[in-house]
């Protein structure tokens, strides 16, 4: 589904990303764990076009984003890349002066051109899935952190993303409502969604992610099944990493 | 009738040789008393921006005020034995200085009226002014103040000229002094002027493009205004213009400053022989009634309500460019709007609207007529400001709003349009309305550029009828009833912008 290959993002002098390579198939979860300052939001942020890669690419289905294509070739690979990877910030991001409904439909009535009427529907459907229908003509500001995460997990699918990013999605939630999201990406992963996740909590990712990933200094220090990381570690630093977490 | 002048202007020579001695036989008295009785002083008020020749700056000495009737006060000064103390004053509020005892007389050219005389005393006339129409060089269809019917004249606002203009049903533009008037004239901004004779002399009939029309016509008189109740000091100016006459200093003054004509000779002989003129001198009264003030004030509260309008959607407009380009533009554009900016805000929108009408005229020899100088100067000034309201709530969006957006396949461009925009306008809303308030106040410095708004209604009606009080209260009115509901429109306008969104989902919910 996405596939990185040797991805290098320099800001300045200072190497963030020191080639990166992993590959997500369809329908698995993919937790990117790591300590702050690992880099795993500049690679996410290489995912969705908000950094320009330096060397390297990122693939997605059939667009593949470059490091060294000629400007105008990269906006129109990031424009594509964009429509085929939905992101759930770590803040939301929803849009304040527009209400839950409208939040969902802005996108694909006026990206994807899709009728109102058609949008509307399949908002109050996305709405339902994630809970937060009877939220529907409330405003952004009137819900919790963890409502308005839901909302934005409606909004990025509107999109009908290839592949969905999430960022830190446990960081506003309290224990029961990360049980909760747990099984609300389970159960969007088992309909036949991608995702990419990036948190630090190993209990979350564990319980949620079909393979991890583990990132320090730029560098992909381990990646396999999330059984095998976390129960065999191959590497001494990802051993550390999780009984320091423990 | 020049015969009789020629005459009589040897009689005053002998005469001012013994007045010569007495003046000096006085100031040596006056000296030797000065350390013990201070001399009393005769204070004078005028308006002496635009004032030649009556009295104005020196030109070669700005520190010092020269002019026919400087001198002419000096002489019946020292006829009254006073000092003459000169208090540069302001025309249109000369009447309601010399009540509030700013000084003790007016001189100024000023004429008797039915109006005044209800405020002010005055003394004896000591010139006859007329009145001369000036049009273009090259303008042959008036050639009389008959052939301006259906034309635009200029003049001074509140003079003799204003009101025969008013009664005849002419169309007219007051103007603060004579060079404005001119200028006017000569940009094509109106088709005459109609002036007294002396400012007329000294301003326009060496001006190679304009010329004169007909002859000078309707006779008035210049007095002396005082404080009512004031009657030993008008005895005193009484009997210092009548002196000034008899002994001839008054034409001496008159003749050196070029004023003395057949009117002049006519007038000092009837007061010479204490005979009534053989012409009798026009008095002009202002009409003014109640009906035709308010009338006058609301189709100036029209101009007002316009122009705050118009340079508001200009500064509305024209503001978002300057402040997009100043946020996120090349560097060169950020340059030229912050330039541009700091232009506007920097300096006084007075001194840029008096730039615009008298300046820009000179540099394109184009002039934009009054209204339209006040609406673009504002309209530009108040963009400056604008801009940076705008400004300020662009940078207010955080920058998740714009990646939120990216991510989910917007272009630039519509997020701005659907995303940014819509917060930016909001926050911007409530300062643009205090904007909008305070611009519809300033529109009054058009009353610095002859455009007949509300400001200039009032300071001409009151005036005229010197009823400050009252129209102050009607005007403050007129005011509060145009900003008051502007301040609810735009409640109701920030209250819809929050609520638009929720109406725009439902309409989508009916249809789904």
């Amino acid at each position: 589904m996405i596939k990185v290959e040797n991805l290098r993002k320099r800001f300045g002098s200072n190497e963030v990303l020191k080639g990166i390579n992993f590959e997500v198939p369809p329908q698995t979860i993919l937790g990117v764990i790591g300590a702050s300052g690992s880099g795993k939001t500049t690679l996410l942020r290489c995912m969705n076009g908000l950094e320009t890669i330096t060397e390297g690419s990122v693939t997605c289905v059939d667009v593949k984003l470059q490091g060294g294509q000629s400007p105008a070739e990269y906006k129109r690979c990031v424009r594509d890349l964009r429509l085929k990877v939905g992101t759930v910030f770590q803040h939301f991001y929803l849009f304040p002066h527009l209400s839950v409904v409208g939040n969902v439909i802005e996108a694909p009535v006026h990206v994807l051109k899709t009728p109102k009427k058609t949008a509307v529907a399949e908002a109050y459907e996305l709405l339902e899935s994630v809970g937060m229908k009877h939220a529907a003509r409330r405003y952004p500001e009137s819900l919790s952190g963890g409502e308005q995460q839901r909302v934005a997990i409606a909004r990025a699918l509107a999109m009908h993303p290839a592949l969905l990013l999430l960022d830190e999605p446990t960081s506003a939630l309290d224990p029961r409502r990360i049980a909760t999201l747990r099984g609300l990406l389970r159960g969007f992963a088992e309909k036949g969604h991608t995702m990419i996740i990036i948190s630090h909590s190993i209990g979350f990712l564990g319980g949620v992610s079909d393979n991890l990933l583990y990132m320090e200094g730029g560098h992909v220090v381990e990646h396999g099944p999330t059984e095998q990381v976390l129960n065999a570690p191959k590497d001494p630093r990802v051993k550390e990493f999780i009984s320091q977490a423990e | 009738m020049s015969r009789p002048a020629g005459e009589d202007a040897c009689a005053p020579k002998k005469m001012h040789r013994k007045t010569f001695k007495a003046a000096v036989t006085l100031s040596i008295l006056i000296i030797c008393a000065l350390p013990i009785h201070a001399q009393q002083t005769l204070r004078w008020g005028a308006d002496p921006s635009g004032g030649a020749p009556y009295v104005y700056t020196d030109p070669a000495n700005p520190e010092n005020y020269i002019g026919y009737e400087k001198e002419m006060v000096d002489a019946l000064a020292q006829a009254m034995g006073r000092r003459a103390e000169f208090v540069p004053s302001d025309w249109e509020t000369l009447v309601s200085a010399l009540q509030r005892n700013s000084f003790d007389v007016i001189v100024n050219g000023l004429e008797p009226t039915g109006d005044r005389a209800q405020q002010i005393a005055f003394s004896n006339p000591y010139y006859v002014f007329q009145l001369q129409l000036t049009v273009r060089r090259d303008d042959d269809r008036i050639h009389s103040i008959d052939d301006c019917k259906k034309r635009i004249v200029g003049t001074l606002g509140n003079t003799a000229a204003s009101r025969i203009l008013q009664q005849q049903g002419i169309p007219f533009r007051s103007y603060q002094d004579p060079v404005g008037a001119y200028r006017d004239l000569e940009l094509k901004r109106i088709d005459a002027v109609v002036m007294d004779v002396p400012a007329e002399a000294f301003y326009a009939r060496d001006n190679p493009k304009l010329k004169q029309a007909g002859s000078p016509f309707s006779r008035g008189t210049y007095v002396i205004g005082l404080r009512k109740g004031d009657d030993a000091l008008k005895a005193d100016v009484d009997k210092a213009i009548e002196k000034i006459i008899t002994d001839g200093t008054l034409e001496r003054i008159l003749t050196k400053w070029k004023l003395w004509n057949d009117a002049q000779v006519e007038f000092q002989n009837s007061v010479k022989t204490k005979t009534a003129p053989t012409v009798p001198f026009e008095m002009t009264n202002s009409s003014f009634n109640w009906g035709e003030a308010l009338m006058r004030l609301t189709r100036a509260a029209l101009v007002t309500v316009s122009l705050a309008l118009g340079s508001m959607i200009i500064a509305v407009t024209l503001g978002l460019p300057l402040a997009v380009g100043q946020w996120n533009g090349p560097r060169w554009l950020k340059v030229i709007c912050t330039v541009y900016v700091e232009f506007f805000r920097g300096t006084p929108v007075l001194v840029q609207l008096l730039f615009l009408y008298f300046g820009l005229p000179m540099v394109t020899g184009i002039g934009m007529p009054g209204w339209l100088t006040a609406l673009v100067g504002l309209g530009l000034n108040y963009a400056a400001y604008e801009s940076q309201v705008y400004r300020a709530a662009l940078e207010a969006i955080p920058k998740g709003q714009w990646e939120a957006s990216y991510s989910l396949g917007m272009s630039p461009l519509l997020a701005f349009r659907r995303i940014i925009l819509p917060q930016a306008f909001r926050i911007a809303l409530p300062p643009m309305t205090n904007d909008f308030v305070s611009l519809f106040k300033d529109t009054s410095v058009a009353f610095a550029i002859s455009v007949w708004e509300l400001a200039t209604a009032y300071r001409e009606l009151a005036n005229a009828s010197g009823q400050f009080l009252l129209l102050g209260v009607i005007v403050s009115l007129f005011y509060l009833a145009m900003s008051l509901p502007m301040a609810r429109l735009a409640g109701m306008l920030e209250k819809r912008l929050s609520n638009r969104s929720i109406e725009r989902v439902d309409e989508a919910e009916v249809t789904a």
